[in-house]
């Protein structure tokens, strides 16, 4: 137990252009929201410390280009990704329906060890657009696909508005660390991960 | 190509079965008999004030060999030529006599003087050698010399043996290395080829005639410019805390990055191999001969590329490289050539003949490569540069032209314009393309005024030319990076027809940026990495060693050409500069090397894996010296010269594209 390391927990954000996933990370991790940010190129990441059950953890969180066409670049920063957060625009059908493709493509690139079980969390940002009226697409909906999909937790944010964008982060580094067990050689006296977590996880978070 | 090929089979396959056998040549028969009486057994070399030595045998010693500064006129520098064993592998060194020779006008003589230091060889490590070549003068008159060409692809500048002592030389090096007479040319003496089969296994038995020469070639991997000269040694893990700790007191003083310094260094002596080789070979008529080094050059690293998949980690070697420090290694500070003043509107007039052709464009684009362009010239300048305009064409051919493209531009235009809402609704990629370039437009460049604030109208221009560009190039569509290569135009030529066509032909170029599977990105990216194994052996080792190869840190500077990396102004400049296309093609690559060779010993020093060094590369923006990554840039191009051509595949972005039959953006059929 006395060489317990900070843990790094890597999260990916994806999802298609322009739906918010660089403001969403700006606004989780330095609490800004600018009308000004450009178009990602390649990918970046912040990386902030999270505090969670009294264990300290660094979260990485990588902001990716939307643009469909730079997806092969996935390779190269999705592996050892510990959960995937897909974010599409509430007001934007179409980000909505690429979800699924995101997701697959994920898969398939980052091959996790255990996809069935490998945790995504799902946003529907830009809640605040025009007080909601341009919305089309329902929470309703937006749930059923998540649990379809092996209950996904899901969450409704406003990055311009930092509504809801902490919990939901929150929630994406449970179950990031949820995914860590396997990988957790820094504990060898406290090995307690059986099969237990994992389920759980299923039934989304409660926090 | 087949000449080349055989020679370099017969490189490999010596006819001769004795490894060191040169029997067959009676030159150097009569020489090694000879030569048993030249060489020196010296154990004490200190008087001669050079540390390195001190121990080492000296097994070959010739004064008054000489080299030219031709820049210099009649300068001349003689000095001593050495071969010495020191732990048994054979170095080279050449010490200038301490006073200019008398030949020298006393203008030369101050020049010479500064450069004393820069032609010294201190340790040349035979098994660093690649070839060497022998030029005899016609009808004996006038010196002998030789030229040393390195399996890097340097050459050092001729020299000259006005003394005799070339065969004493040649025998002393057969001796102790393997060196043979090429089939293909009788002047050139390979060394160390060592491709053969049989003569590899032969070393592996470590049998004690090719013993060093074993050792040489496990060495080779780890050679670099920067390397052998002086930094290889300090990279090597045991002394790498200590390399580090010396690079951290210097940060502060970017002027001191070794690194370039002495890469520097050699661009210069390179530069000046070059000019005299070549000024030389043109003297004699003898233009076969530089042709040959070249494709030697070539067939050097073709064998390098070739040992790729060959693990060589750069191993700690102390006891064959003399151990001077990078303190004591006084050289002097030879940068790449000076940034220019920007090109300005007298000297462009000047440029131009009555009817408004550039009348000498390669003079023009040396000095925008150098300088750039004064701010009120770009609009008229770039067209030419970007190729929109001809050179030779005239005013009058230039105003007929944009009335031409005006036209044939709001043709293409109102395609897209004339669908109605209604037509919008089915047809989902148009509202796609759309969609995504109205979410772009708003997010670029807004904090530069002409494109700041809400419903700017010229933001909207931005949209229209994009849209209208991607019908235009149906096959390549619009793909985010393209907006920010257009604003700066926009903002230039302020004018939306003229923009859409300069944009329209820099995308011909770099068009292959946005491919859909990537292929332009991956080809520069490859090219990149090829590039840094040639020009930075250890810095491509540490990538490789932390699996950052795939050089995707460098996406973002080369999908858009360091747009993110630079100011506004900053980046009118850099591109003006890469439009050139004056020293190569593919200068942004080299431009990438620099920056990257500027941070080495933070990246290294710190360990960096991929997650950190994309990070530490992203933070880079707006922190980077633009005239000091050109500088340094220049100085890269120079020194990789035809290497560093070779290393970039024909078709790599932004050369112009190889045809193929299906079009130029043959694309598999997605959404957007």
């Amino acid at each position: 137990m006395a060489s317990r390391r900070r843990m790094l927990l890597k999260v990916i954000i994806l999802g298609d252009s322009g739906v918010g996933k660089t403001s969403l990370m700006n606004q989780y991790v330095n609490k800004k929201f600018s009308n000004q940010y450009k178009a990602t190129i390649g990918a970046d990441f912040l990386t902030k410390e999270v505090q969670i059950d009294d264990r300290l953890f660094t979260l990485q969180i990588w902001d990716t280009a939307g643009q469909e066409r730079f997806q092969s670049l996935g390779v190269a920063f999705y592996r050892g990704a510990d959960c995937c957060v897909l974010v599409y625009d509430v007001n934007v059908t179409k980000s909505f329906e690429r979800l699924n493709s995101w997701r697959e493509e994920f898969l398939l690139q980052a091959s996790p060890s255990d996809p069935e079980n490998f945790p995504f969390v799902v946003l529907g940002n830009k809640i605040d657009v025009d007080g909601g009226n341009s919305r089309t697409v329902s929470e309703k909906k937006a749930k059923a696909w998540c649990a379809s999909k092996g209950n996904i937790p899901y969450f409704e944010t406003s990055a311009k508005e930092g509504f809801n964008v902490e919990a939901a982060f929150e929630c994406i580094a449970r179950n990031a660390i949820k995914n860590e067990p396997e990988e957790e050689i820094y504990l060898p006296d406290t090995i307690d991960v059986g099969g237990a977590g994992r389920q759980q996880r299923s039934s989304g978070c409660e926090c | 190509m087949r000449g080349e090929e055989a020679a370099a089979a017969e490189a490999r396959c010596p006819r001769s079965p004795e490894l060191h056998d040169l029997s067959d040549d009676s030159d150097y028969a009569a020489a090694a008999a000879a030569s048993s009486n030249h060489t020196v057994m010296r154990s004490d070399l200190a008087d001669k004030g050079s540390v390195e030595t001190a121990r080492a045998d000296v097994v070959y010693e010739k004064e008054g060999v000489t080299i030219h500064p031709m820049q210099y006129g009649s300068g001349r520098i003689s000095g001593i030529l050495r071969l010495y064993l020191q732990q048994g592998s054979l170095f080279l060194s050449w010490d200038p006599n301490e006073e200019v020779d008398s030949f020298s006008t006393s203008s030369a003589t101050m020049e010479i003087e500064k450069y004393r230091n820069l032609y010294t060889v201190k340790a040349l490590p035979l098994n660093d050698v690649r070839f060497i070549r022998k030029h005899s003068p016609a009808f004996n008159i006038g010196a002998e010399y030789i030229i040393i060409v390195l399996s890097s692809g340097l050459a050092y500048p001729p020299f000259y043996f006005y003394n005799s002592g070339l065969r004493e030389l040649f025998a002393s090096l057969k001796k102790h290395v393997f060196i043979i007479r090429s089939d293909d040319d009788p002047n050139v003496f390979l060394v160390n080829d060592f491709q053969d089969p049989l003569q590899k296994s032969l070393s592996s038995l470590e049998l004690p005639g090719v013993a060093s020469v074993a050792n040489a070639m496990s060495r080779q991997n780890s050679f670099s410019f920067t390397g052998s000269v002086d930094e290889a040694r300090h990279v090597t893990p045991s002394s790498m805390t200590e390399y580090v700790s010396k690079q951290k007191h210097k940060s502060n003083d970017p002027g001191r990055d070794l690194s370039i310094q002495v890469l520097e260094k050699f661009s210069l002596v390179t530069k000046f191999a070059r000019d005299t080789t070549s000024s030389l070979f043109r003297e004699n008529h003898n233009s076969g001969a530089r042709t040959y080094g070249r494709q030697q050059q070539k067939h050097v690293l073709d064998n390098r590329a070739n040992d790729k998949y060959t693990d060589h980690p750069i191993t700690p070697d102390k006891g064959s490289l003399p151990s001077d420090s990078i303190e004591s290694d006084n050289l002097p500070l030879v940068w790449g050539k000076q940034r220019d003043n920007p090109l300005s509107v007298e000297e462009w007039s000047n440029f131009l003949d009555p009817e408004g052709r550039v009348m000498d464009s390669k003079a023009l684009r040396k000095k925008v490569f150098y300088g750039g362009v004064d701010h009120v010239l770009r609009k008229e300048v770039w067209k030419f540069l970007l190729g929109y305009h001809e050179y030779d064409s005239t005013y009058a051919e230039r105003e007929y032209l944009a009335v031409m493209k005006r036209t044939e531009y709001e043709a293409i235009k109102s395609q897209w314009k004339s669908i109605s809402p209604t037509q919008a609704k089915r047809f989902t990629k148009f509202r796609e393309r759309k969609g995504l370039i109205d979410k772009d437009v708003v997010r670029t460049d807004r904090s530069v005024p002409y494109y700041e604030g809400d419903d700017n109208q010229n933001v909207v221009v931005l949209r229209d030319i994009l849209l209208t560009y991607s019908f235009y190039n149906f096959d390549l569509g619009y793909c985010q990076g393209m907006s920010d290569f257009l604003a700066p135009i926009l903002y230039v030529m302020e004018d939306e027809s003229e923009s859409f066509w300069c944009f329209a032909i820099l995308m011909e170029r770099l068009g292959a940026n946005f491919n859909r599977d990537q292929s332009g990105m991956h080809a520069q990216l490859l090219a990149l990495s090829k590039l840094v194994e040639l020009l930075d052996p250890p810095l491509h080792n540490y990538f490789r060693q932390n699996d950052c190869l795939n050089y995707f840190f460098c996406f973002r500077w080369v999908l858009i050409q360091f747009k993110r990396e630079f100011s506004f102004d900053q980046i009118m400049l850099l591109w003006e500069v890469l439009w050139t296309h004056y020293l190569s093609e593919h200068f942004h690559l080299y431009l990438c090397i620099a920056i990257l060779k500027r941070y080495r010993s933070r990246i290294i020093g710190e360990q960096m894996d991929f997650d950190t060094l994309l990070k530490f590369i992203n933070e880079l923006s707006g922190q980077i010296n633009l005239d000091r990554a050109l500088q340094d840039a220049e100085a890269l191009c120079s020194v990789a010269g035809d290497n560093g051509a070779a290393c970039i595949p024909p078709g790599t972005p932004p050369s112009m594209p190889i045809e193929t039959d299906g079009g130029l953006y043959v694309q598999q059929d997605e959404v957007l």
